[in-house]
């Protein structure tokens, strides 16, 4: 078909700088991979681009990746605000992978954290420059002019000059080392209500995403993975798949042996998806497994119970912790445990490559544009410069698409075919190929005094961790992964942080909210449980818990924690909870990640142990908020995933092999399990936090709370109603 | 003569195996990209259009099923993207990722083709197999009822 999506012409386009215009570069710290804690922090100059065109049309570049969760409204929009640009008048566009955009490696909720500062003195540079424009044709001294929405203006006599009319002039004025910023009082979008600044495109039908992509001569190709990690392909018949009509080539892909590279598989390339996704099912193939056929989770899972209900391997202790449990007046333990999870974000993994002797460019959903240089670079033993990658659009990606194994097979498949591939996973590979959450295991024992204070708390996790990836050696969780136990806000004296062995048998990945689930479920969770215990109220047992924290570097963290924490208790009407149905119950959580502070009140009805979800107050505290309806849409998304994984959602593994498939057996949160949702907002000056991820850890503990207090019933499982599959 | 169908309004000749599902004709033949590909299995909703009016799963429904048929895919929906649920959509800023609306749109669309003042029950029982990862249900339900009522006005 002739009306391909993206051509060469437009890429030009969009990342070459025409003439005539401004064109601001400006110097950013960073380095991606050091922000994932995978190689350490390194100071490379980059840069980033604001586009004005003559006509005044503005473009401003997003390096980070979008996957739903608006960044490229949000980041965009403050550089606007401090530009004096009019919103209506700026258009967005993803930047490609280029280390002038800064670290574009989007995960760890860091977006705004790093780029923020960045991005609004490349507003205010430009701002300066157009000012200085100005006042040059005025021949006035740039004190005598201000920026406002897209013209500069002349104080003495009002006259106006266009941004458009001052590109040209601006663009051979100074760029200045240092511009003041905005004060809170004087933004006009940052902490405004955005929409996003793409949403016309999406209702009908017309944002481009990464599955969309398409080229003159695309081939389309599917593929079926070895159901086992560290598998091989034993043999394959392709005679079946080869008759299929519009197949045009079978490509076998081997396990590349690096950090996000393919887990070995064959692939189809046809006509169409259709087409090569029929094929593959003919396919007839024998694997290698491995050693890791032994992996079932069900076992598993009562291994790493085992591993955390007995002594482990000390991560840090502070005090005593056994002298405490010695002095107790009250005593309690409890075992905590989660399952595997599956991103699944609603489009399956996708990119278009097109591999040539010269050349190779990628146009792929993704979180991280430089892995993909990286990985492809190591397979076609190019430079990782030398792979141009276009960052689309990604329908959902919650940390899967951060790891880019998807689009090496698309090169590999398109290097073996000679033309561009595009390659979709069915939503089966997608679920059964993945990077899972941990699944884990958490013991915590607690001592208490008279008046209730924790006076001990030792804390055993034990959980296939995310280095693996990087050493599949390990056979437990290294410290550093338990540093969220160690420096939890909560007042505990003496202190001991275990990590129980858990070697990886699959890959475990980054998703949502990563640790924290299992973490905030533990401590918020066995909190609630030490309140019954020692006769208080939930509430005040918890805010005790805070204020025990002698830590003087913690003192303002435990402020805040406890105001989201207050906030959701008043808006939820908790000190009037005695007056709700019988049945009916609400609980607390709290939880600090991300540097933001999260808490959770959810009010549920738990009939015959049905649970059914009526309400949830969650507050925020993630400092200076960018767009207010876009972080409202983060928390209300946040107690979606929450609720999934609460509730119903794990991925289950049988002789190493995923057994879940697809929605039927992945039951994914649906529209009439919604509760109400109220998000309140802490209006705060204070630097930006995290916002995507931290969300999701609080719901998990509340719940179990609420149900606790409705019937009496404690969850320590997650989820509480797997299915079984 | 080559069988054919109505897409939005236009004539398209059926030049595939009629075993293939509408889904994949409309994505990879005709290159209209709005209708999206989920599950697979009529799970997810992502590929719903309007087969005559009525919301169907595109995924599952073959080409030779839907012969002679209207089909209404979601840039189909709407002359100007001016559709109630549309102006509603926006107006509650309801997509986050946005891959799943389209789908969700033209379920609702059929929905409110039906019952053009539904409850929030029906609403949510019409809308349970369009599944949103990034959670925007909350919206999608007030977004409806928005659409309904600015419908009945002007009705």
């Amino acid at each position: 078909m002739s009306n391909s999506n993206v051509s060469r012409r437009n890429f030009l386009k969009i990342a070459g700088v025409t003439a005539g215009g401004l064109c601001i570069s400006i110097s950013l710290p960073g380095n991606a991979l050091a922000e994932k804690g995978i190689v350490e922090n390194s100071s490379i100059e980059l840069n980033a681009f604001i586009h004005l065109d003559d006509n005044g049309d503005t473009t401003i570049y997003c390096g980070r990746c979008e996957m739903g969760q608006g960044i490229s409204t949000a980041l965009p929009s403050a550089v606007a605000d401090e530009m004096d640009a009019d919103w209506q008048r700026v258009s967005v566009q993803q930047g490609d992978a280029d280390e002038k955009f800064g670290p574009q490696s989007t995960g760890g909720s860091k977006s705004i954290r790093v780029m923020y500062k960045p991005m609004r003195e490349a507003g205010a540079k430009a701002r300066a420059m157009l000012i200085a424009a100005a006042a040059k044709v005025w021949k006035t001294s740039t004190d005598n002019c201000y920026a406002q929405s897209h013209f500069v203006i002349n104080k003495l006599n009002q006259q106006k000059l266009g941004f458009g009319e001052l590109a040209s002039i601006a663009n051979n004025m100074p760029i200045p080392d240092k511009v003041p910023l905005k004060k809170q009082s004087e933004f006009k979008y940052i902490g405004k209500k955005l929409a996003r600044h793409d949403q016309d495109e999406v209702v009908i039908g017309k944002r481009i995403y990464g599955v969309d992509t398409k080229l003159p001569g695309l081939k389309y190709a599917a593929i079926i993975h070895c159901p086992v990690l560290g598998g091989s392909l034993k043999s394959v018949d392709k005679t079946e798949a080869l008759k299929v009509k519009g197949v045009t080539n079978i490509v076998e892909i081997p396990r590349f042996d690096v950090p996000f590279g393919s887990i070995g598989g064959v692939a189809v390339v046809a006509d169409n998806t259709w087409t090569a996704q029929q094929a593959v099912k003919k396919l007839k193939v024998e694997w290698n497994l491995g050693e890791n056929s032994v992996y079932n989770t069900k076992e598993y899972k009562q291994q790493l119970v085992a591993n955390v209900e007995k002594p482990a391997t000390l991560a840090k202790e502070r005090g005593n912790v056994n002298r405490a449990f010695k002095k107790a007046k009250h005593k309690l333990k409890a075992t905590y445990t989660g399952g595997h999870l599956s991103h699944s974000p609603m489009e399956p993994n996708a990119s278009v490559v097109w591999v040539q002797k010269d050349s190779c460019e990628v146009w792929a959903s993704t979180q991280s544009p430089v892995d993909i240089q990286k990985v492809l670079g190591q397979y076609l033993k190019r430079e990782p410069k030398d792979i141009v990658v276009h960052v689309a659009m990604a329908g959902g990606a919650f940390g899967r698409k951060f790891m880019c194994d998807y689009v090496h097979e698309a090169a590999v498949i398109s290097e073996k075919s000679g033309v561009p591939i595009q390659l979709i996973w069915s939503r089966e590979e997608d679920m059964r190929t993945g990077y899972y959450h941990s699944i884990n295991a958490q013991h915590i024992e607690a001592s208490m005094d008279e008046q209730g204070n924790v006076t001990g708390w030792l804390h055993r996790a034990a959980f296939p961790s995310i280095p693996t990836l990087f050493d599949p050696s390990l056979v437990r969780a290294p410290k550093g992964t338990l540093n969220a136990v160690v420096n939890h806000l909560f007042g505990v004296k003496n202190l001991r942080a275990e990590s129980g062995d858990a070697k990886a048998h699959t890959r475990i990945g980054w998703y949502r909210a990563v640790n924290s689930i299992f973490y905030g479920f533990a401590f918020s969770t066995f909190a609630d449980e030490l309140a019954y215990k020692a006769g208080k109220d939930p509430l005040s047992f918890v805010n005790q818990l805070f204020d025990n924290n002698q830590k003087k570097k913690q003192k303002k963290d435990v402020k805040r924690a406890k105001s989201v924490l207050a906030l959701v208790a008043e808006k939820a009407n908790w000190h009037n909870r005695e007056n709700l149905p019988e049945g009916q119950g609400i609980g607390l959580a709290v939880h600090y990640s991300f540097k933001s502070f999260v808490a959770m009140a959810v009010h549920v009805e738990v009939k015959n142990d049905d649970i059914k979800v009526l309400n949830v107050d969650c507050a925020i505290d993630c400092g200076q908020i960018l767009n207010i309806d876009g972080a409202t849409a983060q928390m209300e998304g946040a107690v979606v995933m929450g609720m999934s994984l609460a509730l119903n959602t794990e991925i289950t593994f049988r002789d190493g092999a995923v057994v879940n498939s697809n929605f039927h057996n992945y039951p994914v949160m649906r529209i009439s399990d919604m509760p109400n949702v109220r998000v309140h907002i802490t209006d705060s000056s204070k630097s930006p936090t995290g916002l995507g991820e931290p969300g999701v850890a609080p719901f998990a503990p509340a719940l179990s709370n609420a149900v606790f207090a409705a019937s009496g019933k404690r969850y320590r499982d997650l989820p509480f109603k797997p299915m079984a599959v | 003569m080559k069988q054919s169908m109505i897409i939005n309004g236009t004539k398209h000749e059926i030049n595939v195996d009629g075993d293939m599902p509408l889904l994949w004709f409309l994505r990879d033949e005709l290159e209209f990209t709005g209708t999206k590909f989920g599950c697979g299995m009529g799970l997810c909703g992502a590929c719903t259009v309007h087969v005559n009016g009525q919301a169907i799963r595109s995924c599952i429904t073959t080409v030779s099923s839907v012969i002679n048929k209207k089909i209404t895919t979601i840039e189909g929906l709407s002359q100007n993207g001016d559709h109630a649920l549309q102006k509603a959509w926006l107006n509650n800023n309801v997509p986050q990722c946005g891959y799943c609306q389209a789908g969700q749109i033209m379920n609702a669309a059929s929905l409110l083709a039906v019952n053009p003042a539904p409850t929030k029950k029906e609403i949510e029982t019409s809308m349970q197999g369009n599944i949103c990862r990034c959670g925007t249900y909350q919206r999608i339900t007030k977004a409806i009822a928005e659409a309904a009522d600015t419908l009945s006005k002007e009705a």
